[in-house]
């Protein structure tokens, strides 16, 4: 049982997790009964090798995939049968997502990606501008806000990702492989952004396979074949 | 918000401007053409439905004879309108109309102006206030001061007088009766079934009996059903038992009159346009198929729109899973795509609209109707409501449902459940091209009908004869056939009452011996000269024609059907008598149609008469100019009064067909415009599958494969498709057609060929349609498909 290091808050609590994947002739268990909990504020990397489930974990914890079985417990409520419906919902208030490949909207410039989960979460026009333009100023692309996103270099695109990540201000940021596209002066950049962030309080929790990434974090869960092997803390 | 999702719709458009191009062409002329057709169905539909009482009125018709002969006229005897408001409870008002042939010309001051036949009426003062014909001026309660009083319409009013007040002003007929404007009528709708010029009071007809005749005055002619007799009648009264009242009526008063003859039945109004006196479709069948086309195509342009839609769908997968992951619940990627729908629909339309503003005089001209497309007209709107939610609702909930419901996770890992939704495409591509090969199946049998009816041997020959009302002419005929036969470019001359292309009347008033007393038997009655037989080409199967000799006038000629039908046994020399006339059977002529290949040949006799009103001139393509010349030349000399006028009977031949023939050039243009959208769409689906398998076929050209091999494997999906079509619409079509054919006696014949034909054509079309995407496709240098991965 690994415990977090935080323990006045502890925000997830996965117990005995499990998620298969059946296709016609095999099924794979992505997950195999894994328990973990991550505390309000942390900073965790999870590493491990090809295959062992980090990204199927990190779908979970970010509810856009539901396990097979075992307990999800986010904010002391129990998620793993929460609808789809349900899920979006604590989803769009509580999470931010960064990827590997950006995934940024290629038709929507900088500004109005940024601005895409203010509009998804109701916020007012006025305020959507105020906090769009505050939170591109802090990932210092305020200059490129018109720009469509194919006119950026990839730092600048991880960039308007974590911009799009904060700005609905999320308890909790899932980056999988944050930094796996980008050169280590870009990768370098995005880590002190992410650890800029949970200073500011913002949990984090961030699939790579970097030791030297994964040193800014306070904490390293390695996976292997879907269990939790070993658990490294940060000094 | 709003603003946010016109934005991304718009910006979605324009990016993907060979998508947006093609979901645009298509939609503009599916809507264009689905409008324009649905203008003309209501069009159709709304015949005389501007008259507020038009559930109440109703006209009287009347069945005559039983079984195998039994005819329903569309016209009733003058007593019928006379008793009906005497003596049959439920009927409220009664108006006659009888097209008038009393006049040719009407002359005010030194303007003379020649009158189209059937456009002059005698009307029922009822006519005024029973019917919506509004008076401009003039009194409705009294529309005529006295029986020199005529009502005419706006713009017979703007023809003679110009902008002068026409009231008070008088007229001249045929330069012998003087008529006084009393009334100036709106001009009648396009869309009513009475119309005309001129309106004269019943009287002046009620006048022309001078009760010296057989049948001593209009109100007791029960023998000529030639009035067009209109009851208003309360809404609670029973239609069948006015009917029976009237027939009733009629038998108490006619001696000798047949229970199954003359038995009236109520027609509706509204009816009257779309249906023939019996109640079988006229009309209406031509609205049903054409409202199924103008549904097809909208249906096929909404396939297009739903098929790019879906199958862009799975390249947009990565946008939508984004768009999910970071907050956006099914609503709003619901709203956002009926959005990208609605942008798309209101470029459309607004092109749509353009178009139909353009192509509306040419739509015109090819219906033969005066349409109007306002966009300030309910009518238009209705129509425009109509196809829009319905394309609306076709085309944008299924791809809005299907993109807003991909799982976030799996959609941006590019693993779509795309099978599915690709058999519902494929389902929808073989709708779409079953309903084109079903269009084109139409269109050949419909073409080879008309061609069938313009080269069928009729029996008769009508080729270069012209026909000239004689007027003055008749009194001199003997010497103008001889001066005109020594024109070389006259080859012969003939008269006769009746027209041999479509000949209008029929009697019933014969007696031969052995005819069973209650037998109906109707014949077509020829007046004709000692040269019509000869000149028409018509074939002599026994006897001989007339000579012209004093006896011919008791002589008279049978065709082989009023032979068999009258039962008599080798009938030259046999008694036959036609109305007054006692005379024998001298001749039997071979069948010929004299009217519309729609109708079985009836029985038709020749009866002699030395001239008639109507004169043939038989002249050759090259010559034609100058034989018209030249009988101008009479013309001239004896009817100074009359614009000259003549026929070609071809031209006559083809009106007969006009119906026909512009439901051949509609149905044409439908076919092709249903094919053309369908190509679009495939070619749509075409350049997808070609960029969706890009890497695909690039890796298979490192390996190896021709352009050959990449071509066929990008077209056989495809053709197997179009196959599958073939299969389902073929059945279908035939039994539809077959159906359309029955309405014509005379018909071609259905052959597997004309299926294979149109499978054919529609595989050719298919197939250059997508190989040219496929050969692209397979054309493409590899490398670069491989890296822009
Ligand atoms: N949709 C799927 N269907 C079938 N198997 C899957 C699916 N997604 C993942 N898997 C399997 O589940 C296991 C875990 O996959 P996952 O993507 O979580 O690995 P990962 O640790 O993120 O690997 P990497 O470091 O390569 O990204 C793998 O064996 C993978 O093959
Ligand atoms: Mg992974």
């Amino acid at each position: 049982m690994l415990q977090g290091m935080f323990q006045e808050g502890q925000m997830i609590k996965i117990t005995n997790l499990e998620k298969f994947y059946r296709t016609e002739e095999v099924e794979t268990i992505a997950l195999n009964k894994l328990s973990m909990e991550v505390g309000t504020g942390e900073f965790v990397a999870i590493m491990g090798p090809s295959g062992c489930g980090k990204s199927t974990l990190l779908n979970i914890l970010g509810m856009l995939d539901d396990p097979d079985d075992g307990s999800y417990v986010f904010n002391d409520i129990e998620v793993a049968h929460f609808n789809e419906r349900k899920r979006a919902d604590l989803r769009k208030h509580n999470i931010g997502f960064v990827f590997q490949s950006f995934n940024l909207i290629d038709e929507l410039t900088v500004f109005e990606n940024v601005e895409l989960p203010l509009i998804y979460t109701g916020v007012p026009a006025a305020e959507r501008v105020k906090r769009v333009e505050e939170v591109l100023d802090k990932m210092q692309i305020m200059h490129r806000r018109n720009h469509y996103p194919q006119q950026l270099s990839g730092g600048q695109q991880q960039r308007v990702a974590i911009a799009r990540a904060v700005v609905n201000k999320p308890k909790l940021i899932l980056a999988d492989e944050p930094t796996g596209n980008l050169d280590s002066t870009n990768g370098n950049d995005v880590m002190e952004l992410l650890t800029d962030l949970n200073e500011q309080g913002t949990t984090i929790i961030m699939v790579t396979h970097s030791e030297h990434d994964a040193r800014y974090s306070h904490r390293i869960i390695r996976l292997l074949d879907g269990q939790a092997v070993v658990e490294n803390i940060m000094v | 918000m709003l603003r946010n999702y016109i934005t991304t719709a718009w910006r979605n458009l324009v990016n993907k401007k060979f998508y947006s191009a093609i979901n645009i062409i298509g939609l503009t002329i599916g809507l264009a053409v689905g409008m324009l057709i649905l203008i003309w169905v209501k069009d159709e539909l709304s015949y005389d439905k501007f008259n507020t009482r038009v559930d109440e009125i109703y006209k009287v018709n009347a069945s005559i004879g039983s079984g195998a002969t039994k005819q329903v006229w569309g016209g009733a005897p003058a007593p019928v309108a006379f008793f009906a408001l005497k003596e049959v409870p439920g009927v409220v008002n009664a108006a006659r109309v009888i097209t008038s042939y009393d006049y040719g010309t009407f002359r005010y001051k030194d303007k003379l102006l020649k009158e189209d036949y059937g456009k002059l009426a005698y009307v029922d003062d009822a006519f005024f206030t029973m019917f919506d014909y509004k008076l401009l001026k003039g009194n409705a309660k009294q529309p005529f001061p006295n029986d020199q009083s005529v009502i005419i319409t706006e713009s017979a009013a703007k023809r003679y007088f110009g902008d002068a007040d026409p009231i008070g002003k008088t007229i001249t007929g045929d330069s012998k009766d003087p008529y006084t404007v009393s009334g100036v009528l709106v001009d009648f709708p396009a869309n009513s079934s009475i119309s005309g010029d001129m309106l004269f009071s019943m009287n002046v007809k009620k006048k022309q009996y001078n009760g010296k005749g057989y049948w001593k005055s209009m109100d007791e002619d029960w023998g000529n059903y030639y009035t067009q007799t209109f009851l208003q009648v309360r809404p609670d009264a029973s239609t069948k038992a006015i009917g029976d009242k009237l027939t009733k009526i009629h038998m108490a008063h006619q001696q000798g009159i047949k229970p199954t003859d003359g038995v009236f039945m109520l027609q509706p109004l509204a009816d009257i346009h779309l249906y023939k006196p019996d109640g079988s479709q006229a009309g209406m069948q031509i609205v049903k198929v054409f409202s199924i086309v103008a549904v097809l195509i909208l249906l096929i342009a909404c396939i297009n729109y739903i098929n790019l839609s879906t199958a862009r769908a799975m390249l947009r997968a990565k946008e939508v899973s984004v768009r999910k992951i970071i907050g956006a619940d099914r609503k709003h990627l619901f709203i956002q795509f009926i959005m990208e729908t609605v942008l798309c629909f209101a470029i459309a339309l607004l092109l749509a609209f353009s178009l139909i503003y353009a192509v509306m005089p040419v739509y015109n001209n090819i219906a033969g109707k005066q349409m109007h497309f306002d966009l300030l007209n309910a009518n238009v709107w209705q129509v425009i409501a109509l196809t829009i939610i319905v394309t609306l609702v076709a085309s944008s909930i299924y791809p809005a449902i299907l993109l807003s419901s991909f799982k976030p996770i799996s959609a941006l890992k590019g693993k779509i459940s795309g099978a599915g939704n690709a058999t519902f495409r494929k389902v929808l591509v073989v709708c779409q091209f079953a309903f084109s090969i079903g269009l084109i199946i139409g269109t050949l049998i419909i073409n080879r009908q008309l061609n069938y009816i313009q080269s069928k041997q009729l029996g008769y020959d009508r080729e270069h004869i012209f026909s000239v009302e004689m007027h003055g002419m008749q009194d001199h005929y003997e010497a103008i056939r001889a001066g005109l036969l020594t024109q070389r470019e006259v080859l012969g001359v003939t008269t006769g009452d009746n027209s041999v292309v479509n000949s209008g009347s029929t009697t019933g008033d014969t007696d031969w011996d052995g005819k069973a007393p209650d037998v109906s038997f109707l014949i077509h009655p020829f007046n004709i000269d000692k040269d019509f037989i000869s000149l028409f080409k018509i074939k002599f199967v026994a006897g001989a024609g007339f000579t012209g000799s004093k006896s011919d006038t008791a002589h008279f000629i049978l065709n082989e059907t009023a032979v068999k039908l009258a039962g008599i046994k080798d009938p030259i020399g046999k008694r036959f008598k036609l109305h007054d006339l006692n005379g024998i059977i001298i001749g039997i002529v071979k069948d010929f149609h004299f009217a519309s290949l729609k109708q079985a040949i009836e029985p038709s006799i020749f009866a002699y008469r030395p001239t008639s009103w109507q004169m043939y001139v038989k002249t050759t393509g090259k010559d034609a100019p100058a034989a018209i010349k030249a009988v101008g030349k009479y013309w001239q000399q004896y009817n100074a009064n009359f614009p000259y006028e003549y026929n070609f009977l071809d031209d006559v031949y083809n009106n007969m067909y006009k119906t026909e023939q512009q439901t051949g050039t509609l149905f044409n243009i439908f076919a092709c415009i249903a094919i053309f959208i369908s190509c679009l769409g495939l070619f749509g689906l075409a350049t997808y599958t070609a960029q969706v398998k890009i890497k695909e076929i690039g890796i298979r050209k490192v390996l190896g494969a021709s352009v050959a091999n990449i071509t066929t494997m990008l077209s056989k999906d495809f053709l197997v498709l179009v196959v599958i079509a073939i299969v389902i619409a073929s059945p279908i079509a035939w039994f539809a057609m077959n159906n359309w054919l029955q309405e014509y006696v005379y018909r071609v014949d259905l052959h597997w060929w004309i299926m294979a034909i149109a499978g054919g054509v529609a595989i050719l079309i298919a197939l250059a349609t997508i190989s040219f995407q496929a050969i692209k496709a397979a054309l493409t240098n590899p490398v670069k498909s491989l890296r822009s991965e």
